[in-house]
């Protein structure tokens, strides 16, 4: 199980990787942010490769992912759901 | 009759002549070997008698392979299964390379496989193939027909470039993978081998494994070939450039192959290719043309990449990670990911340590963003199967 704030920090990587900046708390929409869709896969690959299993991408809530505490609410529920 | 051609085989020194009568074999026969005597004098017999045969490394055939043999009446010696029914005079069977599926059957003659019949230069050829398959069968025919053309089959693999050294091999056929790992692995040794000819194919062939053999061996001839067991050889090229000519497509001249491109799929009208083949083939080979080249860049269906609703190929993908100058090997795949469908994936060998980081931005750089692979898993070496394809 990976925890949130781990999570936040591969997020970050990703972010830095393309010169963009994660901003301090949750609330900051993604879109403002510039973090994807291919960003938010990369993720969720990210944390299968971390906790070495696969996730299981069915499980509803994908369209409400909005901010980045949303992403990290997702990533981190769905390691409960796999 | 053979020309008396050198044949070095692991450790043994021989040649056809020697080998005529050293077997003593069933007809038809599938002969499942990794010794290279025993596949070299099974050839000798089916020269001498017309054997019907089917040579094959032991670790292609499986259970499955090995019934299906059984069942198609073949005799397997290493079984102790006899024959059961009558041989057809002058058949060879080949395995395909079992890359586009399970490995299936197809007839050749040794006749329809001898590609190669007037005078070349005197080469002493290295052959790392795996017994039985085409490019294999390339190098047989080639020492069974053209004088001056001795062959020197490794103990194993991994050590090739000691035995080239050791029995001075000028010339060295391979797999674009075989290559990869040869300069990866061995360029020490190999700098010390003063190749004349350096063939490759088997597998897509791009710019930057060309260019890293023409660094290597800058006085040697390059050919790449496309060959397959269904269509036999079809193109050859040896000005060191991917992909051959366009004005190749849709020429006709007697003997020679005819080469299209149907819906982006190479299709190859070949009079090497396998009996009962279709006249026209339809390879499953995608085919682009870029300028004035038309480029194989590898299988169609495998070959794309559904990003979110956009087609990238992992073939474009794969030749961009080639041409950074750390990498020496990429396999490049989709792999499911949520919102997209499939991300583009690859894995890698590098010759210095490199960050994946800095190869995603030098791939940004050079693609479409969609193409920029976002997973990339660095291996410690270049895995590669029996066929000496690495499955890219």
């Amino acid at each position: 199980m990976l925890a949130r704030d781990h999570i936040r920090d591969l997020m970050e990587q990703i972010l830095a990787a393309q010169g963009k900046d994660l901003p301090a708390g949750e609330a900051a929409e993604l879109t403002a942010v510039g973090f994807r869709s291919l960003d938010f896969s990369e993720l969720a690959l990210r944390v299968e490769d971390e906790i070495g299993r696969e996730l299981n991408f069915d499980a509803p809530g994908l369209r409400t992912i909005r901010t980045v505490g949303d992403v990290l609410d997702f990533l981190t529920d769905l390691q409960d759901a796999a | 009759m053979s020309p008396p051609n050198r044949l070095v085989l692991g450790e043994t020194v021989t040649d056809w002549a020697a080998l005529t009568g050293a077997a003593d074999l069933p007809d038809p026969v599938a002969v499942c070997t990794d010794q290279p005597r025993a596949a070299f004098a099974a050839v000798a017999q089916h020269v001498a008698d017309g054997t019907e045969l089917l040579v094959a490394a032991r670790s292609r055939v499986d259970e499955a392979l090995r019934a299906e043999l059984i069942e198609a009446g073949f005799a397997l010696p290493d079984a102790g299964v006899p024959a059961h029914r009558a041989a057809e005079p002058g058949r060879l069977w080949l395995l395909t390379s079992g890359s586009t599926g399970r490995p299936k059957r197809v007839a050749h003659t040794l006749p329809g496989l001898t590609t190669v019949t007037g005078p070349q230069p005197p080469r002493v050829w290295l052959c790392p193939y795996s017994p039985g398959t085409y490019a294999w069968w390339q190098l047989v025919t080639l020492s069974l027909a053209v004088p001056g053309q001795d062959l020197v089959v490794p103990s194993t693999v991994e050590d090739w470039p000691l035995a080239a050294v050791e029995h001075g091999v000028t010339a060295v056929s391979g797999t674009p993978t075989f290559w990869r790992q040869a300069l990866y692995r061995h360029g020490d040794a190999l700098a010390r081998l003063p190749l004349a000819q350096v063939t490759l194919g088997g597998e897509p062939v791009d710019q930057p494994i060309l260019d890293a053999l023409r660094q290597a061996f800058p006085a040697a001839r390059i050919s790449w070939i496309y060959a397959s067991s269904e269509v036999g050889a079809a193109v050859v090229v040896h000005d060191g450039r991917a992909g051959f000519p366009v004005s190749w497509l849709d020429s006709a001249a007697p003997g020679r192959p005819v080469l299209s491109i149907v819906d982006s799929e190479l299709v190859v009208a070949s009079p090497h290719r396998g009996d009962g083949q279709p006249a026209a083939v339809r390879t499953g080979d995608r085919a682009e043309v870029a300028g004035d080249r038309v480029l194989l860049p590898g299988r169609i269906g495998r070959d794309e990449i559904n990003v979110g609703g956009t087609k990238v190929s992992a073939g474009a993908v794969r030749e961009v990670l080639l041409s950074h100058p750390a990498v020496r090997w990429a396999r490049v795949t989709g792999r499911r990911a949520p919102l997209v469908g499939q991300v583009v994936s690859a894995e890698i060998v590098t010759d210095v340590p490199v960050e994946t980081v800095v190869l995603q931005r030098f791939a940004s750089e050079r693609l479409a963003e969609s193409a920029v692979p976002r997973h990339i898993r660095v291996l410690p070496e270049i895995p590669v199967k029996e066929t000496l394809k690495s499955d890219v």
